[in-house]
């Protein structure tokens, strides 16, 4: 900063693009307060975001894979929202959310199929899509058997869902390339 | 830059929507500046012209305005705590912590809401004060005296049944003591003078009505919750619009 001479008016050191004492003044106020106000408007939309949930866990334990027998086990639905299929070669698990508008289909084991109730979309025991506005065969969880106890782990969130195909019979995803890791336990 | 500002503000003005809501130029001359506060529903409660000397604060030292200032923080952060809170006996407890303790801006939430409701009591008392030290409860204004000693017990309510929410403790034996008071009603009380003669019990008598039981219990929970969040701040509403409305009516004395 260089010295002022005596009796000159200070004014006149002063460019017109320095910032006058008001201005900076101004700018601090208002970007305090604008900053501030800020500060309260993203805390409060942040706290719209729940830190923790209340809700079911979405990797669980279903017991031994020997506790399931052939066909569909239809115990699980109310508690885990899911069915357990057994057939020869092993198990996967079906999520019970219709791929319609996401209402829970209910099992007619003497049609062998699941037929949902809100629009009555129907899938067969594969989740293959025979009848309905459903637009994709139902989901199925990951499943994996695990080390210590030998119980079947499954991952609600991890699903499989292939592009179908649009076949006589409905919409369709050969079974062959389903039935891999880590959606089949062979057991 | 500015000209494209200018622009797009014209545009804005310009539209229906715009004109629809603000009936009026821009208040820079009387006629507008009148009509600003005139033709606006949250103004309109406020004079149309404010004196020079109504600018001291040291007549009335703004306490009425601050004990509104109080309710509406108070309003909107209880809305916000509603969003977390469940008035169950089971999880009451625990929402709270997760307000003070997990929640983004809970504690901030919590504590604005706790010491908000603490000040809006203390300024009732000292709005109570000034105006009894001012005589402004006097004729013609006994009306909105007698308004103003509604509000204060309709705060007192509101604080007590706010009080029993965290379900603490100190909660449950403040409002056990509460109750307990209120036992004592005459006539409708069991413990109060005539309560038993006219047939009062612990199971149909005043306390039980407040309490929805007779214990402090799950059915006293969520009453308080009902009357803290939807059914006292309704009614004290009501009285400030007419506390308010009183004020214009009455006009004012001294520098205002």
């Amino acid at each position: 900063m260089k010295a002022i001479p005596a009796g000159s008016d200070p004014a006149q050191h002063l460019k017109d693009q320095d910032l006058s004492r008001r201005k900076f003044f101004a700018l601090v106020g208002w970007g305090g307060f604008l900053a501030s106000m800020g500060g309260a408007a993203f805390g409060t939309f942040r706290f719209m975001f729940p830190e923790v949930l209340y809700e079911p866990p979405t990797i669980f334990k279903i017991g031994k894979p020997a506790d399931y027998g052939m066909g569909v086990t239809d115990t699980l639905k109310k508690e885990r929202q899911i069915w357990v299929v057994r057939n020869e070669k092993g198990l996967y698990v079906l999520v019970a959310i219709c791929r319609h508008l996401g209402c829970t289909p209910n099992w007619f084991q003497d049609q062998a199929r699941f037929r949902c109730p809100c629009h009555g979309s129907i899938y067969d025991i594969y989740g293959n899509v025979r009848g309905g506005p459903a637009p994709r065969t139902l989901w199925r969880a990951a499943v994996s058997l695990d080390p210590i106890d030998g119980q079947v782990v499954v991952n609600f969130i991890q699903r499989q869902d292939p592009d179908p195909q649009s076949t006589v019979e409905g919409l369709t995803v050969p079974e062959e390339g389903r039935e891999v890791e880590p959606f089949f336990v062979k057991a | 830059m500015t000209r494209w500002l200018e622009k797009l503000q014209a545009q804005i003005v310009g539209t229906q929507v715009w004109r629809s809501i603000f009936r009026h130029g821009y208040p820079d001359t009387d006629v507008n500046r009148a009509l600003a506060v005139f033709s606006n529903v949250i103004l309109h409660l406020h004079p149309i012209r404010v004196k020079r000397g109504a600018l001291k604060i040291r007549y009335t030292w703004c306490l009425g305005g601050l004990t509104f200032f109080m309710f509406i923080l108070l309003t909107i952060t209880g809305v916000f705590l509603m969003f977390y809170y469940v008035p169950d006996t089971r999880r009451a407890y625990n929402d709270i912590k997760d307000l003070q303790y997990v929640v983004y801006f809970g504690n901030l939430m919590r504590d604005m809401h706790r010491w908000a409701a603490h000040a809006m009591v203390f300024l009732v008392w000292l709005h109570m004060t000034r105006v009894f030290l001012t005589g402004s409860y006097k004729p013609p204004r006994e009306f909105n005296w007698a308004v103003g000693v509604i509000l204060l017990v309709l705060t007192l309510i509101l604080s007590w049944t706010g009080y029993l929410l965290p379900w603490d403790q100190l909660a449950l034996w403040a409002i056990t003591v509460g109750a307990k008071m209120a036992e004592a009603t005459p006539v409708v009380g069991v413990a109060g003078p005539f309560g038993i003669q006219l047939g009062m019990r612990p199971d149909n008598d005043i306390r039980f009505m407040l309490l929805g039981g007779t214990v402090v219990g799950q059915s006293a929970l969520l009453r308080f919750y009902v009357l803290h969040c939807v059914g006292l701040p309704l009614i004290a509403a009501f009285f400030m619009a007419v506390h308010f409305w009183r004020i214009r009516k009455d006009g004012f004395s001294g520098p205002l």
